[in-house]
């Protein structure tokens, strides 16, 4: 049970592990996770609950809707979305960290980000850390 | 029910949250002193490029490269509450690809400890804006009748960067003009290296800067023509990039300088009859307080000298009640075109009353303004008007005042030149009285 808990921001191989983990398993994590689809659109899959307290949005209004563009349009440009797109535009697996500053319920925060994608895997992820 | 009305004012507050999450402009609010209190994403968006580490704890630190005065405009602004800056266009260097863009900002005082506001970057709409402008300055160029004219590309600092036909065809210069600065199409008392800046930056500022007059052609002889400036460049603002490396860069401005030849006596009468003095066909009250306005706004741009002349006639109402007004008239015209004589096509000439006239000096200090001022009193003791009374003998006296950091405005240079003026009437006429602090010197 323990086990997911333990699971590290910064751990290696991070995208398939959470590739493997349910709603609830990703809702006992300490960091942020966003699940999104391989699509253009990049729509939202996975929201945990530590994202979804952090932000103040609740599941419901996130998942199923465009990341980048109705969701988190702060980070539709090319420090984060353009990464997603030319990784799959190149056929390229991603996993880069880069350190952020977003609004977590309108007070700057800096944060590290780390962009998640393979070719092979049907879907992304973004995992969010407070600094 | 009492369960359902919190649960109602949580979906609220998220769905309030989301808004402002999701608001297309940069939100900002903030104590007076910059501390950010709350902040939308778009605005942390912006912020975090100018930002040397991250940092987006304090606005004022924020924006410091782009608008440093911002602590002190909000300190200046007396009002308890209102619109600090509205709109205020901040132009951003690039950064990553290099990029310039346009902010536009507002700050709003909501009282003594807390202010909001609110940033967007308008760099698309600034030069779409400009695209227009430029596209209906181009057609105004091309539309309007004219004998003929050049298309001149222009680097920043105004000077010519390539040779075409129609360049020899209306002004007859070689190829050995290009690297000249634009200055070389006029006469050459008719513009200054600072005022060929001005018109650049005019430029930019509104999409172009237009200008009639005297032109010059290579071998001297000269024709009215129109010369206007329209930015090339796809941003507003300078270009440090290619200042600092001297590179000769892509056309900047493109100058278009027409022959008006054909169309001097229908443009000018228009214009004259608009501007001018229609006794003495010098600039009239209103010109002058037109001219005097763009050169204040040039020099608070870019502080240089500027000067104002404030003369009266001496004894004026005893040449009229000797001698009847049509010879008064005649004293009048005498004495414009003396001072037309005398100072450069740079200077701006204005009968403002009866018989009171303004010269403004840009480019000139004291010591040029006095020596300028003292010329006309000499030529104007000397030189009796021809009248039909024969020949009348009527001097002046001159105020000068000079622009400095303390003259607030037009209406302030002018109490100033009026100040002086008083002191050389009452220092017995016919003389030149500059600033207090002068006569004390001279004394």
């Amino acid at each position: 049970m323990n086990t997911h808990l333990a699971l590290e921001f910064a751990q290696p191989h991070l995208l398939d592990t959470l590739l493997a983990l349910d709603a609830a398993q990703l809702d006992t994590l300490e960091f942020g996770v966003i699940g999104m689809g391989i699509g253009a659109d990049a729509m939202v899959r996975d929201y945990n609950a530590f994202e979804s307290k952090e932000a103040g949005l609740s599941k419901e209004r996130v998942i199923g809707h465009p990341l980048f563009t109705v969701v988190a349009p702060c980070m539709n440009n090319f420090m984060v979305a353009q990464r997603f797109e030319d990784a799959a535009a190149a056929g390229q697996s991603l996993d880069l960290t880069v350190d952020y500053v977003l609004t977590l319920r309108m007070r700057p925060v800096k944060v590290q980000l780390r962009l998640l994608a393979d070719p092979g895997a049907e879907r992304r992820f973004l995992a969010i850390r407070r600094l | 029910m009492s369960v359902e009305a919190p649960d109602d004012l949580a979906q609220e507050h998220e769905a309030l949250l989301q808004f402002v999450y999701m608001a297309p402009a940069g939100l900002v609010q903030a104590r007076s002193d910059g501390e950010v209190v709350m902040m939308n994403p778009v605005a942390a968006q912006l912020l975090m490029p100018l930002s040397y580490d991250g940092d987006l704890s304090n606005l004022f630190t924020a924006l410091a490269d782009i608008a440093p005065d911002l602590h002190s405009r909000l300190a200046a602004f007396a009002a308890p509450q209102g619109m600090v800056c509205d709109g205020l266009h901040l132009p951003v260097p690039g950064v990553d690809k290099g990029e310039r863009r346009l902010f536009a900002f507002t700050l709003i005082k909501l009282d003594d400890t807390r202010v909001m506001a609110m940033l967007q970057d308008v760099t698309w709409q600034a030069k779409r804006e400009r695209l227009l402008r430029q596209q209906e300055a181009w057609l105004s160029a091309i539309l309007t009748g004219v004998a003929d004219y050049a298309l001149i590309n222009l680097d920043t600092r105004g000077c010519v960067t390539e040779w075409n036909e129609s360049i020899g065809r209306v002004t007859g210069h070689g190829p050995d003009v290009v690297g000249r600065s634009m200055a070389v199409f006029y006469p050459e008392d008719a513009i200054t290296p600072a005022r060929v800046q001005d018109r650049l930056h005019e430029a930019d500022d509104t999409g172009w800067s237009l200008d009639d007059g005297w032109r010059q052609r290579a071998e001297g002889t000269r024709f009215w023509g129109s010369a206007m400036i329209a930015p090339q460049r796809a941003l507003v603002g300078d270009n440090p990039l290619a200042a600092a490396t001297g590179a000769v860069a892509e056309p900047d401005y493109c100058l278009i300088v027409r022959d008006m030849s054909a169309h001097r006596d229908a443009a000018e009468s228009a214009r004259h009859a608009a501007v001018c003095d229609h006794l003495t066909g010098i600039g009239n009250r209103r010109a002058f307080f037109d001219a005097a306005e763009t050169e204040l706004r040039r020099w608070h741009r870019m502080p240089r000298p500027l000067s104002l002349l404030l003369i009266d006639v001496d004894h004026f109402k005893k040449v009229n009640d000797t001698h009847g007004h049509p010879v008064g008239d005649a004293v009048l015209r005498h004495i414009t075109r003396v001072m037309g004589e005398t100072f450069r096509q740079l200077d701006v000439l204005a009968r403002i009353g009866g018989e009171e006239f303004t010269v403004l000096l840009p480019a000139a200090d004291l010591a040029s303004a006095q020596c300028g001022a003292e010329r006309l009193r000499a030529a104007l003791e000397a030189q009796p008007a021809p009248t039909d009374a024969g020949p009348v003998f009527c001097t002046v006296s001159i105020g000068i005042a000079t622009m400095d950091e303390g003259t607030t405005g037009v209406d302030a240079l002018l109490k100033r030149a009026d100040e002086a003026l008083y002191a050389a009437k009452h220092g017995g006429r016919n003389r030149v009285c500059g600033p207090p602090m002068v006569l004390a010197e001279s004394a």
